[in-house]
């Protein structure tokens, strides 16, 4: 079903702008979002440069059973990797069907 | 008890057990008025909605109230986890007072996410038992 | 007298409480508004019970009755025989903060008859969350090496918004003498809680 774009259904997660900083997971007052991630050494840095790290996102899930939807993790993520989209959050048949696992953590 | 009528031909009946704020999304979702539950007939499917937040003290009468419905109905009735404090305890899963989903009382067929969920939630959920 | 919110409030000894309150009945304040309790800890060590009343022929401003009991001992004459509706305001505050309303009723309103504890209180830590693993508390694994974090060691540990500090409350060094209530009720709340060294 259509749902204007100001809805306020479904959060998902823009994957490439995550740079698992944990601001959403600290922020959210209901401990729904967990994040796992792993620094990584840079590589092709010029010459007698510092060794640098980037991280690495591994996992990034939302339980929606715990979820109040009060949007604090879209507002407070600095990269806006976060956004609300407008189609209903998937039911589940199951307990723990909830947990959408938007970054499957590797298997 | 009140029960809905939800399609008003009598294939599904719903009753809603209304203990907080997602009761309001179940009335928008509801077609009708609720009322007392008319004679079943063979065909029809019964389906039982936990709306709200369930408390350790009402957990009692909210399994009691799905228990009663099977004896009514003569069948076990479907029963949907509406919203959030339904389905895990939701914003409140860490109160001294609250208990962390219906589940933990009776079986649950269907998790509605939300807080709260919208009626078409409810409405498609209902949609799936009566078609699948 | 102090002033809250605009109102007058009016200061009542716990032996004048029912006095007070059928003298303002009799004065025609006959809507029993509502009737609640403070934990004052952190301020003093007290409950404040609070009364509201209203004169609905003239106006219906509320009158604000105050109270303070002693927080190890908190009594205090229940109204129920003046204002019937104030007995449920009363099971809520007797049993949610543990405060005796003499001659009031006995039976729970909200807890389960099994519940143990007065979790208003300040003092009384909501646990569940102290138990729990903070998913906020994550930080980025260094590769190769699973246990280690990325997060300098000199880093302080985060502890989640309503979580007290654990050297306060919970996993704390058991040869330390315990925090007293106040010190537990402020670091609920997030406050810094300097512990001295016994």
């Amino acid at each position: 079903m259509s749902s204007p774009e100001s809805a306020h259904r479904w959060i998902q997660l823009i994957e490439p702008a995550c740079t698992s900083c944990m601001i959403c997971a600290r922020e959210c007052p209901s401990w729904c979002i967990t994040i796992d991630s792993h620094t990584e050494p840079v590589a092709g840095l010029p010459a007698g440069a510092r060794d640098r790290t980037r991280n690495v996102l591994d996992r990034f899930a939302i339980d929606w059973s715990l979820c109040m939807y009060c949007g604090i993790c879209v507002e407070e993520c600095p990269y806006d990797a976060l956004e609300w989209v407008g189609d209903l959050t998937p039911p589940g048949s199951r307990a723990g069907a909830l947990v959408e696992e938007m970054v499957p953590p590797p298997s | 008890m009140r029960w809905v009528d939800w399609y008003g031909d009598g294939s599904l009946y719903v009753l809603d057990v209304a203990l907080a704020c997602c009761t309001l999304e179940f009335d928008a979702a509801s077609p009708v008025l609720a009322g007392p539950l008319p004679t079943l007939h063979d065909r029809a499917q019964v389906a039982v909605v936990i709306s709200g937040t369930v408390t350790d003290r009402l957990a009692p009468a909210v399994a009691a109230i799905v228990d009663g419905c099977e004896q009514l109905a003569g069948q076990r009735p479907t029963v949907i986890s509406f919203g959030a404090c339904a389905s895990s305890g939701g914003p409140y899963w860490d109160s001294y007072a609250v208990t962390k989903g219906v589940d933990q009382l009776v079986a649950v067929d269907a998790y509605v996410p939300g807080c709260p969920p919208p009626p078409e939630a409810l409405s498609a959920v209902l949609d799936d038992l009566v078609g699948g | 007298m102090i002033s809250w919110a605009g109102e007058i409030v009016i200061k009542v000894l716990s032996e004048n409480w029912l006095a007070a309150v059928e003298a303002l009945q009799a004065d025609g304040f006959h809507y029993f508004d509502w009737l609640g309790c403070v934990d004052e800890i952190g301020r003093s060590d007290h409950f404040r019970i609070v009364l509201v009343v209203r004169n609905i022929a003239d106006g219906a401003e509320p009158e604000v009755l105050s109270c303070l009991l002693p927080r190890d001992d908190p009594k205090i004459d229940s109204v129920r025989g003046v204002f019937a509706g104030a007995a449920w305001h009363e099971r809520e505050a007797a049993e949610l903060f543990g405060v005796e309303f003499v001659g009031g009723e006995r039976r729970r309103l909200l807890l389960n008859p099994e519940f143990e504890g007065t979790p208003l209180r300040k003092d009384e830590v909501l646990a569940a969350r102290t138990g729990m693993n903070w998913p906020g508390a994550e930080e980025p694994e260094e590769m190769g090496d699973p246990g280690k974090t990325g997060a300098s060691s000199s880093r302080r540990r985060m502890v989640p918004p309503g979580v007290p500090d654990p050297a306060v409350w919970g996993d704390r060094d058991a040869s330390q003498a315990a925090a007293d209530p106040a010190d537990v009720a402020e670091s609920a709340i997030g406050g810094r809680v300097r512990r001295r060294r016994t």
